[in-house]
């Protein structure tokens, strides 16, 4: 049994067929994750100057385009291992770097309140034991997290959850579109505009203490008595929903104080997001935007977006990530004019335009390690074959030695 | 699959009883469940039916690929998810702590399994489906967010 | 045979609101090649309500084009599947949907990834290729 790294649900109970060295096929993953074990078509070489070259030279210019730098950003962190994020903030603080990862136009909100304990949150396995509702808002899981609903909210058997999730569980969706989880939460999918989640969250707010809502009081005061009844219920919480309120986070956090029985958990796309948040939030108190030096300083201007829409930056080391195709285009001018580091196992649209490219090993594949699963429970990750790349710790170890 | 209501419209509706269900809407589900042929129902024989008779047929045609059970599953557009997997009552009686709690199959007694990001289908004989005293389930149909599961 | 009217008039343009998501088949392309055909096929599209696009009297199949003062791209216009309450059309995630996100952030580094105003007029232009799209 292997561990995926096709999704944060990080699954272990992959089995691999292995043929001359390589993976022929997976089993019981699903088609994300099939595809993770699969591999890229091309993968990454090392390069100085978008010429090839061999893995020593690039990494002897990455390191000298690190030490040059006088605003330097690190940024990537949620396609690495643990082990390589340790490294990763060791390399900020030793050159007194901004560090951010992908959580910082992602969940980075709400994994900050859950690890400031501002939400009542539980495990995955919590959820499969002992969830009765669960409300699915902002999230597309069947299309993130694939296999949310099957191995631990809507259709397992947990201990207290026995007869099958006809009769023991109720699966909600909120969401501007009827997404395939939506489809799956049938008789209980409530439809909202674009932008509406505030609205709604007040709406429900004043249909909990048994106000009659403005907006759609009928279904509104169905759904607060579902959720006011829930004996351990569980909002999983997307990015439709986080991007919708981000302006006013905090609004979720006092809904979930109305509701007792409640849980939120924040549903995380790459694997080990939240792990990095939780390795910089135990360092610095702070889960992302962060600038090393005398101490460090949080500041939205160290967020990878603002870094780069204010050409603030003169250098950006990038490792398992691909702004140029993640990020808004309208943002992305200085990424031509700045030397970038591109730390990754394949070709990726950023890997072309940087000035340094070294070709890592793919975790889960060719590198084991451990990494946090979306509820905060470290999962051990394995290496599934032999192969000669370097894994983004070592060349983050290396680089370091090189400064 | 031709829906209940489809197959009901086209019966002469008389509820008469000769194919030894009590109405015609008995008689329709028992077609769907292919428990009944349209052969059985005598009225529908006559000539004055052929064009509805053709049209039933057709409608019960099996499709090709389809077991014995009518099980069809479209790979093209299965995302691998194991709602079915977890949720086939089969899968949960023979392997309740492994496929019964969330988990991959712990045995090959299950009727699906996932291979290769796509789900395939074993044991169809075990299909609640199948068989003497199938029933009409619907538990790997209702949780398929792209219908990529069909009982023709 | 007549002529063909369209090729001497300006495409009708139609202010439309975007929003993106992720699908599955996507993201497996996207695993695979992020440069090649599947990802593509799966990323340069929009998809709309049949009611919408009677409005703006558009057809699935049709190459679109989608304009704001960020960006512009072409893609393939595909009617939904489900229910659609109208007003708003859909795109997955991807470099042609961030083609057109605003640059306009508050200060507070989350982009409107989502929420996108943009003008939709027919187009015989061919699809946005990902290249295009790095290039600056």
């Amino acid at each position: 049994m292997v561990t995926c790294t096709g999704c944060a649900l990080l699954c272990e109970d992959i089995e691999v067929v292995l043929e001359n060295g390589g993976i022929k096929e997976s089993r019981n993953a699903c088609r994300r994750g099939a595809a993770r074990f699969r591999g890229c078509k091309n993968r990454l070489a090392p390069s100085v100057d978008k010429k090839q070259t061999d893995i020593d030279t690039a990494i002897k210019k990455a390191a000298e385009i690190l030490k040059n730098a006088k605003s330097l950003m690190l940024f990537g962190w949620s396609n690495s291992t643990c082990e390589a994020q340790a490294k990763g903030i060791q390399l900020a603080k030793k050159l007194n770097a901004a560090i951010d990862d992908t959580s910082s136009f992602c969940q980075g909100l709400l994994i900050e309140r859950v690890l400031q304990k501002k939400f009542r949150t539980c495990s995955l396995e919590d959820v499969r034991n002992r969830a009765d509702v669960l409300v699915y808002w902002g999230s597309d899981a069947q299309d993130s997290q694939p296999r949310h609903l099957s191995r631990f909210s809507v259709f397992p058997r947990g201990e207290s959850r026995q007869r099958g999730y006809e009769e023991d569980r109720l699966a909600i969706a909120i969401d501007v579109r009827e997404s395939n989880t939506a489809k799956i939460c049938k008789g209980h999918f409530y439809r909202i505009p674009l932008k509406g989640d505030r609205e709604f969250i007040l709406a429900l707010m004043e249909a909990l203490v048994g106000k009659v809502p403005k907006y759609d009081a009928k279904r509104m005061l169905e759904l607060a008595g579902i959720m006011k009844k829930a004996e351990f219920g569980v909002i999983f919480a997307g990015i439709g929903l986080t991007y919708s309120i981000k302006d006013d986070i905090d609004i979720l956090v006092s809904l979930a104080d109305m509701l007792p029985n409640f849980h939120v958990m924040p549903m995380v796309g790459h694997y080990n997001m939240r792990g990095f948040n939780e390795a910089l939030f135990k360092e610095t108190g702070f889960v992302n935007r962060v600038k090393f030096g005398v101490k460090p300083v949080h500041d939205n201007k160290y967020a990878v977006v603002e870094a780069l829409k204010s050409k603030s930056i003169d250098a950006l080391l990038i490792t398992g990530s691909d702004p140029l195709s993640s990020l808004p285009r309208s943002i992305l001018s200085h990424l031509a004019s700045i030397p970038v580091i591109c730390i990754d196992p394949c070709v990726t649209l950023t890997s072309k335009i940087a000035a340094v490219t070294i070709p890592a090993a793919a975790s889960g594949l060719e590198c084991g390690g451990s990494a946090v699963r979306m509820d905060g429970k470290v999962i051990e990750i394995s290496k599934v074959v032999e192969n000669s790349y370097l894994t983004d710790a070592q060349i983050l170890t290396r680089l370091m030695e090189g400064l | 699959m031709p829906t209940v209501m489809e197959l009901y419209q086209l019966l002469p509706k008389t509820n008469c009883k000769k194919c030894g269900e009590s109405t015609c809407m008995a008689f329709s589900v028992a077609l769907l469940s292919r428990k009944k042929k349209v052969s059985e129902c005598t009225p529908i024989l006559e000539e004055s039916f052929k064009k509805q008779k053709e049209k039933l047929e057709s409608l019960l045609l099996p499709t090709a690929g389809a077991e014995e059970t009518g099980m069809i599953v479209h790979p093209e557009l299965c995302t691998g998810c194991g709602n079915c997997v977890v949720a086939c009552p089969v899968d949960v009686a023979n392997d309740p702590h492994g496929a019964g709690t969330g988990c991959a199959p712990t045995n090959d007694k299950v009727i699906f399994k996932v291979m290769d990001g796509k789900v395939v289908a074993f044991n169809i004989k075990e299909c609640r489906r199948f068989g003497k005293n199938r029933v009409l389930c619907y538990a790997c149909i209702d949780p398929c967010p792209t219908g990529a599961i069909e009982f023709v | 045979m007549g002529m063909d009217v369209g090729k001497f008039m300006k495409n009708p343009e139609y202010e439309i609101k975007l929003t993106t998501h992720r699908d599955i088949f996507q993201v497996e392309a996207l695993e695979y090649d992020r440069f090649g055909d599947e990802y593509k096929k799966h990323s340069a599209v929009v998809v709309m309500g049949k009611d919408d696009m009677n409005k703006f009297g558009l057809k699935t199949g049709d190459r679109v084009r989608l304009m704001n003062s960020f960006g512009s791209i072409v893609v393939e216009l595909r009617e939904s599947k489900r229910e659609e309450p109208g007003g708003l059309a859909f795109m997955v995630n991807s470099p042609w949907s961030n083609a057109l996100v605003s640059d306009e952030t508050g200060g507070r580094g989350i982009p409107e990834f989502k929420n996108i105003n943009a003008k939709i007029s027919r187009t015989k232009d061919e699809i946005t290729t990902i290249e295009s799209l790095i290039d600056r």
